[in-house]
């Protein structure tokens, strides 16, 4: 299939991981365990874009705000709308990786990675230095592709797997329970 | 911006095909064959190259600095002549009624109007400067994939070509689809070619 109706027709399958990912996080207060790494840190924060439907007939809904519940986003998933965007903190080793992931094309927005004292030397004329540098960033880019990746891993496992029904159920009930009844 | 510094927007993409023997000779004369060429001291209105992720003022890369360890650290630089269409109009609506009045005819005919605004165009395209645009890449030859640090769908469209006449290499960006394709067993894979939406409420 052609790389622009494979976009077309899996968009589903990166909104569904983010909206998963997003129960994830909450069943254990932000911890996630990674299985043969141990737990890390995942919250979600500060920005969501929920999406249902498709074409002419998609709606959007955005959620910001600094010290927030996302109340508004958790009625969204009760309409029956899933994650496109969110802005998500992810903490391993003590490393903090923040980012903006789109779904449907699995884009890293406004990725902020971890500081550390190769990353900040730029100002080195050596290049050998440069290089460590160059060489520090790209590291730390993959290290957040791989996170994402084995949680993304960890997702096509339980969805595509025969416990899928079960896992399905917690994330209704969760949906159900946390959405503002007015 | 990104790749070194501030905050990055990326997309990933998988490269397609074999480089050939002595991969690192042939990106080395690949990269200067199609490095960035300044075109502020000539009336050309488009340039597309190659240039360093250091200094976008780099198109030489003494001692192979594009190379990394494992990887091929690249800025795409594009610098585009543009003149706003606001100027445009402007110009040719000045220009028109100084010729209508020169040649004392109460109206211009179609012809004379489509030849004044392509002489205006080309006039003010001449003075126009040259406005640059970076986007940087990372290039894994250890696992055939990119990092490519921008998020619009145009300059994708744009690198997809030009590092396929640079390297002979197709790109074809990861989403999520694709990306799983690369994470699972062909079990799964079956499986997932099948797989259609979930209600999750």
């Amino acid at each position: 299939m052609d790389l622009v109706d494979l976009i077309a027709e899996k968009r589903f399958l990166g909104q569904e991981f983010l909206t998963w990912l997003w129960w994830k996080s909450e069943e254990r207060g932000g911890s996630v365990a990674i299985p043969g790494e141990g737990d890390i840190t995942v919250v979600f924060e500060k920005h969501m874009l929920l999406e249902s439907g498709e074409g002419e007939s998609s709606e959007k809904l955005i959620c910001t705000g600094l010290q927030t519940e996302l109340q508004e986003a958790r009625t969204g998933l009760q309409m029956g709308k899933k994650l496109e965007q969110a802005r998500i903190v992810i903490n391993h080793n003590s490393y903090e990786y923040s980012l903006t992931m789109a779904g449907a094309l699995m884009e890293y927005r406004n990725v902020r990675l971890p500081k550390t004292e190769a990353t900040e030397n730029d100002k080195s004329d050596k290049p050998e230095e440069v290089e460590g540098m160059i060489l520090e960033r790209i590291y730390l880019l993959e290290e957040l592709v791989r996170l994402v990746n084995v949680l993304f891993g960890m997702f096509l496992k339980v969805r595509l797997g025969a416990n899928w029904r079960d896992e399905l159920q917690m994330i209704r009930q969760w949906i159900a329970k946390t959405a503002v009844v007015v | 911006m990104g790749f070194l510094k501030g905050s990055a927007s990326f997309v990933r993409f998988s490269v397609v095909g074999e480089l050939p023997e002595n991969s690192l000779d042939f990106i080395a004369q690949r990269v200067i064959a199609f490095s960035f060429q300044d075109i502020d001291e000539t009336y050309d209105e488009y340039s597309i190259g190659w240039v360093s992720v250091l200094n976008m003022f780099d198109s030489q890369f003494a001692y192979a600095s594009y190379v990394a360890g494992d990887y091929i650290t690249l800025t795409l630089r594009i610098d585009e002549r543009k003149v706003s269409p606001a100027i445009l109009k402007k110009i040719v609506q000045k220009e028109e009624e100084r010729v209508r009045r020169e040649q004392q005819v109460p109206k211009l005919s179609r012809s004379m109007k489509v030849q004044i605004k392509e002489r205006v165009r080309t006039e003010l395209m001449r003075k126009a400067i040259p406005i640059p645009s970076i986007f940087e890449l990372c290039w894994s030859l250890a696992d055939s994939t990119l990092f490519f640090f921008s998020t619009n769908k145009k300059v994708h469209a744009i690198l997809e070509d030009f590092f396929k006449e640079s390297f002979g290499l197709l790109i074809r960006q990861q989403i999520p689809y694709t990306t799983a394709e690369h994470l699972l067993d062909d079990d799964l894979r079956e499986k997932l070619e099948r797989l259609s939406p979930e209600i999750f409420v």
